[in-house]
């Protein structure tokens, strides 16, 4: 069932507006917090207020305008993309709770807050986005937004990488262009709202260009192999833009788009007929074990968090690859799963650096006994990135092993137990040193962090633990990832 | 009714004379008989453009004589472009009351705005233009008041500029009387509908080839399309801000819509190589984009870069005309359009930067976003504009142009425009970084002002037609769309 419906509009638009709100009278640091936290809050209460007809079923749309004829900008909320919504407007409220006390101390506050709100609405705008256009638009659009956060500190280091960012991503921007020409060429539409558009008669070549243009167009966003080069140099940036760049817009973004291109564009069916998935999975597997061997050889440890995104991405990748309906579901529901324990790691890594300064992971030695809540909060995201069960990573492992049996790839199982392994022994090693080694060179009053930057961090580690132990995760549900696959497979799901 | 086609374009052209006599005494008057004059075209143009819509292409003959021995004024899809000329010259003369009172002498300023009114005629005239003659009369207005508007602030480098304008516009003048006049002998005709009847009637291919290759060889010129683009960079760079925006907005359209009515008229000759043309034309406007873009990367000189923004623009223009289907001329014919918006707002708002720091190149003008936003943020919506980010303007002009490419069969040149877009927006990218991003190099810039208002309003309404454009992107559709059914299903 579909209605017509302005909230979904309405949801891009709040952020929209407060960002011109913040860049007009943002100048005082209460009333700009305030706006803020207001604007994220109301924003995550519409979506949530869509929730419960969505799980039953109903999806939501609005046209807004119409240009150029017959393609408009129009937004329409299915399953899948009140997923993504659901995810980002989450991690959107604990993100400025946490932006708000770590930029207290630092200038050009009111550009960054204004950029990143604008940031949050793009984003609303990509998961909600109707057709191939308004995707395009709102992703571009979240490229412009996140290069003043990049390079917020405007050293030599940051605009050197904000301009290797914009380069990966605007050449990314115009091959999905270049792609969304030849779906527009091929199939005389861009929307998002069947199982695939493409005809299936269309000339294999086209169709293979189409398939390249767009996976490495949304490729680079989701930083699979090799085209992950901006998201380690990206690192220079203040972290809470890390958190965003990494955990809720960017590479979400980018990997949302290229579910959309493999369920929504080609369709599932197509793509089986074509065979083309098969090499998108190898790219995949590739990059999840290249990206930890990558993120065991770093020692700054946001930089060790930033390979090890580019292998938990590959995981989403392989998944939809794979294009059965259980690896649906763990691709699905690795958005949030990866999501939650990626920022809950960058929240702690910017506790440690606020707190001591410290950078390296061999500087962490101790930082358990001096600040065991955020330490603690490390630990639940790593048990999780390694597959504990009973942790949110098991559930997107669990399922992709099934749906690799599935597709009858056994042999992705096998790399799901590497990978769990290969994750050990890059996260292991830090707990051991935070819980297990005596503090050396700290001085004596260093604790824990003021409760702005604690509560999300503490926050975002408990939705790792409930994703890993319940279906019913409040503004969270799995049923809804379930729609979701139903919707892409036409088939009953698992689970 | 029909009387508002010649008003349109001799009502300036009238102004335009009367000026320096009217304001010998008052040089400030100059400036209120101007907008006045322009506020009349643009008045007439909306009215011309609504009844455009509502009946169709219509005619006007002078005197009462009918076509084809009388002077026929032609109002169609592609004179609907006065609109925008009108629409961009008025915001320009707005805009250069604060300008032009310190930048040009006092003694000057009557035939300031004296030529821009010429200007603003002869291109409204060229537009509308019925038969080849008339055609050629107007452009020549147009040509020789631009001459003389790149001389207009004085100083060596401006003259220089100025000659060198001149020598390559008589070249490309020369060619196309030339042309002109071959067609004339060969048909006894000049009114463009009956030239193209007639033309069919002819046996021998060697004149009406080489009439074809002369007006548009002369055409191209007058547009810059690359490697013809020499005049350009220097002429654009060197004249005042706002007669930058002139240039590069609107005159060298003259280039482009003198293109397109050659196109008309040999469109329905047969046994003329006109699908080699296309892929001439094509291959020309797929370099022109890469190679004015690259051009653009090495500048430093804000104005420079925006001059050769236009050599690249152009080549957007001329492949889309090349591949010669439905699509891919609708797309050039939007692109003629949105592109004069865009770059009127970029060449504005550039110059009122230029203006209120009194420096031009990228390292000076570090720094200037903060101090001036307004202007910044109207340079960043035209950066952006033109780089062709959905949903702005320059958008939909490359979105059809692009899908004009799949349908003509060559996707490498979808490819070729898409990677302009990029090196396009490498070099907004540089300007934006300079005017947000760095520290200024030196203390000056902190005691710098936001332009006065009357230049920071025309700068503000362009800049939000460059989104709005975008928005509303079905109203330039709709009128090209038409213009374009005959050219496409012609040739």
């Amino acid at each position: 069932m579909e209605v017509i419906d302005s909230r979904i509009v309405l949801a891009p638009a709040i952020s929209l507006a407060c960002a011109l709100l913040i860049f007009i009278s943002g100048r005082r640091a209460a009333w700009r917090s305030t706006l803020a936290l207001g604007a994220a809050a109301l924003k995550f209460a519409v979506i949530l207020s869509l929730l419960p007809g969505s799980l039953q079923g109903t999806v939501y749309a609005y046209r807004l305008f119409d240009f150029p004829p017959g393609i408009g900008i129009a937004f329409r909320a299915d399953a899948l993309g009140m997923f993504f919504a659901l995810v980002s407007s989450t991690l959107w409220v604990l993100t400025t709770v946490y932006a708000i006390g770590y930029m207290k101390d630092r200038p050009q506050k009111l550009r960054f807050f204004g950029f990143f709100s604008l940031c949050i609405s793009t984003t609303v705008g990509i998961a909600f986005a109707e057709n191939l256009l308004t995707l395009l638009l709102c992703y571009e659009a979240l490229t412009v937004c996140t290069y003043p956060l990049l390079v917020h500190d405007e050293t030599p280091e940051a605009l050197r990488a904000g301009r290797k960012y914009l380069v990966y991503t605007l050449a990314g921007g115009a091959l999905i262009l270049f792609g969304v020409v030849m779906v527009q060429h091929l199939a005389g539409t861009l929307s998002l709202s069947q199982p695939g558009i493409l005809p299936a008669d269309a000339p294999p070549p086209m169709l293979l260009a189409v398939f390249w243009a767009l996976v490495a167009g949304f490729g680079v966003k989701a930083a699979i192999m090799p085209l992950h080069g901006w998201l380690p140099s990206a690192m220079v940036a203040p972290t809470p833009v890390s958190a965003l760049l990494h955990a809720v817009a960017v590479v979400k973004a980018g990997v949302f788009g290229l579910l959309r291109v493999v369920y929504n564009v080609f369709g599932v069916e197509l793509l089986a007929v074509l065979g083309y998935a098969a090499w998108l999975a190898a790219l995949a597997a590739f990059t999840i074990v290249a990206g930890s061997l990558m993120a065991m050889a770093q020692d700054n440890l946001k930089r060790r968090l930033a390979y090890s995104t580019v292998s938990q991405l590959s995981y989403i990748v392989l998944a939809a690859a794979l294009l059965t309906p259980l690896a649906a579901l763990a691709a699905i529901a690795h958005i949030a799963n990866q999501a939650f324990a990626k920022i809950t790691m960058f929240f702690v890594a910017g506790a440690v650096e606020q707190a001591t300064g410290r950078r390296q992971v061999h500087e962490l030695a101790g930082m358990g006994r001096v600040m065991p809540w955020t330490m603690g909060a490390f630990t639940v995201a790593s048990l999780s990135f390694i597959g504990v069960p009973l942790f949110a990573g098991f559930v997107t492992k669990w399922y992709l092993s099934l749906g690799a049996l599935q597709a009858e790839a056994w042999w992705f199982v096998l790399l799901m137990i590497l990978s769990a392994l290969l994750n050990a022994a890059y996260w292991l090693p830090i707990v051991y040193l935070a819980w297990f080694r005596a503090p050396r060179g700290l001085p004596a009053r260093v604790g824990e962090t003021g409760w702005l930057l604690l509560a999300p961090t503490l926050a975002a580690a408990a939705y790792v633990v409930l994703l890993g132990v319940t279906t019913r995760v409040p503004g969270m549900p799995f049923s809804l990832a379930e729609a979701a696959v139903n919707f892409v497979s036409g088939t009953r799901g698992g689970g | 009714m029909s009387a508002w086609l010649p008003l349109a374009a001799f009502v300036p052209l009238v102004a335009g004379a009367l000026t320096s006599a009217l304001a010998r005494r008052r040089p400030r008057l100059a400036q209120g008989w101007a907008l006045a004059a322009a506020a009349w075209t643009l008045l007439a143009a909306t009215v011309l453009t609504r009844r455009l819509f509502l009946e169709g292409p219509f005619s006007y003959a002078m005197g009462g004589w009918a076509a084809p021995w009388g002077i026929e004024l032609r109002f169609d899809a592609w004179s609907a472009a006065s609109l925008f000329i009108a629409l961009i010259m008025l915001a320009v003369l707005v805009y250069s009351g604060p300008y032009a009172r310190d930048e040009i002498e006092s003694r000057r300023l009557p035939w300031y705005y004296s030529l821009l009114l010429l200007n603003l005629g002869g291109m409204v005239g060229f537009a509308c233009a019925g038969d080849l003659f008339n055609l050629f009369v107007f452009m020549e207005l147009v040509s020789v008041s631009s001459y003389a508007l790149v001389a207009v602030g004085g100083g060596r480098i401006a003259a220089l500029a100025a000659f060198k304008y001149l020598l390559a516009g008589a070249v490309s003048s020369a060619l196309v009387l030339f042309c002109i006049g071959v067609l004339h002998a060969l048909t006894g005709s000049l009114n463009m509908a009956d030239v193209a009847l007639r033309l069919a009637e002819i046996d021998s291919r060697g004149p009406v080839v080489l009439a074809l290759a002369g007006l548009s060889a002369g055409f191209m010129l007058k547009a810059a399309l690359f490697p013809l683009h020499l005049w350009l960079p220097d002429a654009h760079a060197a004249a005042p801000c706002p007669v930058s925006a002139v240039l590069s907005a609107l005159v060298v359209k003259i280039g482009i819509i003198g293109l397109l009515r050659t196109h008309a008229v040999f469109a329905g000759v047969e046994g003329l190589p006109m699908a080699a043309f296309g892929q001439v034309l094509a291959w020309l406007g797929a370099l022109a984009i890469v190679a004015g873009a690259l051009f653009a990367l090495f500048q430093d000189d804000i104005k420079l870069m925006l001059a050769y923004s236009t050599v690249s623009n152009i080549g957007y223009i001329v492949l889309g005309l090349g591949l010669a289907n439905h699509a891919a001329m609708t797309g050039a014919g939007i692109h003629v359009l949105n592109h004069a918006i865009i770059k009127a707002t970029l060449f504005l708002a550039a110059g009122a930067i230029i203006h209120q720091t009194g420096s031009r190149t990228l390292r000076e003008l570090r720094g200037v976003g903060r101090m001036m936003p307004w202007s910044a943020l109207a340079v960043s919506i035209g950066a952006l504009s033109i780089a062709g980010l959905p949903p702005t303007a320059g958008f939909l002009g490359k979105w059809y142009i692009a899908l004009g490419a799949f349908a003509a069969g060559q996707p490498g040149f979808a490819a070729v425009l898409l990677l302009g877009a990029l090196l396009i927006f490498a070099y907004y990218i540089r300007i934006l970084n300079a005017f947000y991003f760095r520290a200024p190099i030196d203390d000056n810039m902190r005691s710098v002002r936001e332009a006065p208002l009357p230049m920071l309003l025309p700068i503000l309404f362009l800049a939000a037609l460059c989104i709005l454009g975008g928005l509303f992107g079905r109203w330039p559709v709709a009128l090209v769309a038409p213009a374009v059914e005959r050219l496409a299903g012609g040739g």
